[in-house]
């Protein structure tokens, strides 16, 4: 080998060595999830002794609570993410324009994403609480500016469509200024100058929005919609803590580990919500890329 | 556009606004409320719970801190989180100097690859290092949820880092060279001191990330011997204590990240928008 290559191959190495512990660290531990979670499910243990198989996979293909917390899961996916898109935008569209005490009301979005979303879940525990709660009296009528709703109090954590909705009530508070910044990034990214020239040209506030804002947010609204959606599909405390037996993905995953002491099935669980998140992400993105492209060029 | 309208739209806005306002201090104001309620205003005994406590009191902190348990916990968080700080900084410090100064071939997929352990979801992810960590003895250990925690925090320090880096111009670092100075005295003299502000607010960014962590600290520690804050909050909640006591562990678990949030916003949204808009 010419000495010239070793030499350039030496003080390239010089340069770059402090990029190396990171870099050990951090694809050594990619290594290990994705050959843990790979191996786990496929293998099963027997007597010690370790072997290639398709059980964990079957088993939980047969049981109830995966496809139970599977169809949960894509309930809490397909709910969850328009809702968080609508909230963000009409944060957004409220931000974007001037007002008094606007940064203020700006700092004051964000706490929402600063409060730990175990403490938020342990809040709504509290104000959901069965037969008190502040959520129970309110709905009852027992204050003088809410008319009363219910007749008895709701046991919220006892029901599925309850607790997994005050989950996702939860979640859409606490991520809510996400969207919101996301999208009021994309809002003053526009040009003004955009809009006085349609405004110019004639057009009314519906054409404006329709091809002027429309298609200039996309990119921001694709990205809320693209992120948002992981991000529910891989919600695990406000269930964990508000739905109790009710299972989405992220908390059979607990149980089965914790619980049921199956890590295999736990981890062909994970396996499955990897799998999901990907494919999910990957027909969002197709289908905001055809909307993109019906909006720009129709 | 008439008056009329104009005065329609702006009375629309204020009520949006008072609206938004409304959703996100009402449960704020109801967590603070409830950590410093007396008990007859949790317990009403069928009377509606009280908007304000009949007699607020501050008991509940100073039973909260007297508990010798309490401030082993937060003793433990505290711990956790800046040896987290520290060996994310270490480690992510380096590779971000690194990453954010050469224009290396590839240096975008590379960048990529590194910060491609965090596409796993945490829940995925946790069974793999748990499982990994009981084989190597580090389950119920402090280094090992240091270790779990680090490679949480440490893809956002080089994020936050190489930004921090990048945005110094050449000509500094050739100048600090051209007069003598090595590579290493470059470094400490010139670069660190410039990218010192992203460099904190990657360091506060991970303390605060080990601070609220509950997935890793709850499969890692579990019921063990260490206990954190968010583990001490979730332990209580199994078994059903009064509100008041919850909301207080709550409020003692918030006030240091709601704190640091407002101080570092621009840094904050600057880290959630940067990439998703072009």
């Amino acid at each position: 080998m010419p000495r010239s290559i070793v030499q350039g191959v030496i003080s390239h190495t010089m340069k770059i060595w402090p990029l190396f512990p990171a870099a050990i660290y951090l694809l050594g531990f990619l290594i290990i999830v994705t050959v843990y979670l790979l191996g786990m499910s496929f293998t099963v243990v027997d007597g010690g002794a370790v072997s290639a198989s398709l059980a964990p996979a079957a088993r939980l293909l047969a049981l109830p609570e995966f496809r139970q917390a599977l169809v949960n899961t894509v309930m809490f996916v397909v709910v969850g993410t328009p809702l968080e898109l609508v909230v963000g935008l009409w944060l957004a569209l409220m931000m974007y324009q001037s007002f008094r005490f606007r940064g203020m009301m700006r700092s004051m979005l964000i706490i929402p994403l600063a409060i730990p979303a175990l403490v938020t879940a342990t809040l709504l525990f509290i104000l959901f609480d069965y037969p008190g709660g502040h959520i129970n009296h309110l709905l009852m009528g027992r204050y003088w500016f809410f008319p009363a709703v219910v007749d008895a109090p709701v046991n919220w954590r006892g029901s599925m469509a309850f607790s997994l909705g005050i989950s996702l009530l939860g979640k859409v508070w606490r991520d809510m200024p996400i969207s919101m910044l996301i999208l009021l990034a994309g809002l003053n990214a526009i040009d003004p100058e955009l809009f006085d020239a349609a405004k110019t040209m004639g057009a009314g506030l519906r054409k404006r929005l329709r091809h002027v804002i429309l298609p200039l947010i996309l990119p921001s609204v694709s990205a809320v919609v693209l992120l948002r959606s992981i991000e529910m599909w891989k919600e695990f405390i406000f269930p964990f803590v508000l739905a109790g037996q009710h299972d989405l993905l992220g908390t059979l995953i607990e149980s089965l580990y914790n619980n049921w002491g199956n890590s295999h099935e736990a981890a062909a669980v994970a396996l499955v919500l990897v799998v999901c998140i990907i494919v999910s992400a990957l027909v969002l993105f197709r289908v905001l890329e055809g909307l993109r492209r019906l909006l720009v060029y129709a | 556009m008439s008056n009329h309208r104009i005065r329609y739209r702006r009375l629309t806005l204020y009520c949006g606004i008072a609206a938004a306002f409304v959703l996100v201090a009402a449960p704020l104001y109801l967590l603070v409320k409830y950590s410093i309620s007396d008990p007859d205003s949790i317990n009403t005994g069928g009377a509606p719970i009280p908007l304000w406590p009949y007699s607020p009191t501050l008991r509940t902190f100073a039973y909260l801190f007297s508990d010798s348990e309490f401030y082993g916990v937060v003793l433990n968080s505290l711990c956790i989180a800046l040896a987290t700080v520290m060996l994310s900084l270490s480690l992510g410090v380096p590779a971000s100097y690194v990453l954010g100064r050469y224009r290396l071939p590839g240096r975008k997929i590379f960048t990529l690859g590194l910060i491609s352990i965090r596409l796993f979801p945490d829940i995925s992810s946790v069974i793999p290092v748990t499982e990994f960590f009981i084989r190597l003895g580090a389950q119920n250990t402090y280094w090992g949820i240091i270790l779990a925690h680090t490679l949480l925090a440490l893809p956002y320090v080089i994020f936050i880092g190489i930004s921090a880096f990048e945005s110094i111009p050449n000509d500094l670092e050739e100048q600090a060279t051209v007069m003598g100075a090595s590579r290493a005295q470059a470094f400490v003299r010139i670069l660190l001191p410039l990218a010192g502000p992203g460099l904190v607010a990657a360091a506060i960014y991970a303390f605060l990330l080990s601070w609220d962590e509950f997935i890793f600290a709850y499969f890692l520690l579990g019921l063990g011997r260490i206990s954190t804050l968010t583990l001490y909050l979730n332990q209580k909640m199994s078994f059903a204590p009064p509100q008041n006591i919850l909301a207080t562990i709550s409020v003692c678990l918030s006030i240091p990240v709601v704190l640091f949030a407002v101080l570092l916003q621009k840094y904050m949204t600057a880290g959630i928008t940067s990439g998703s808009v072009k």
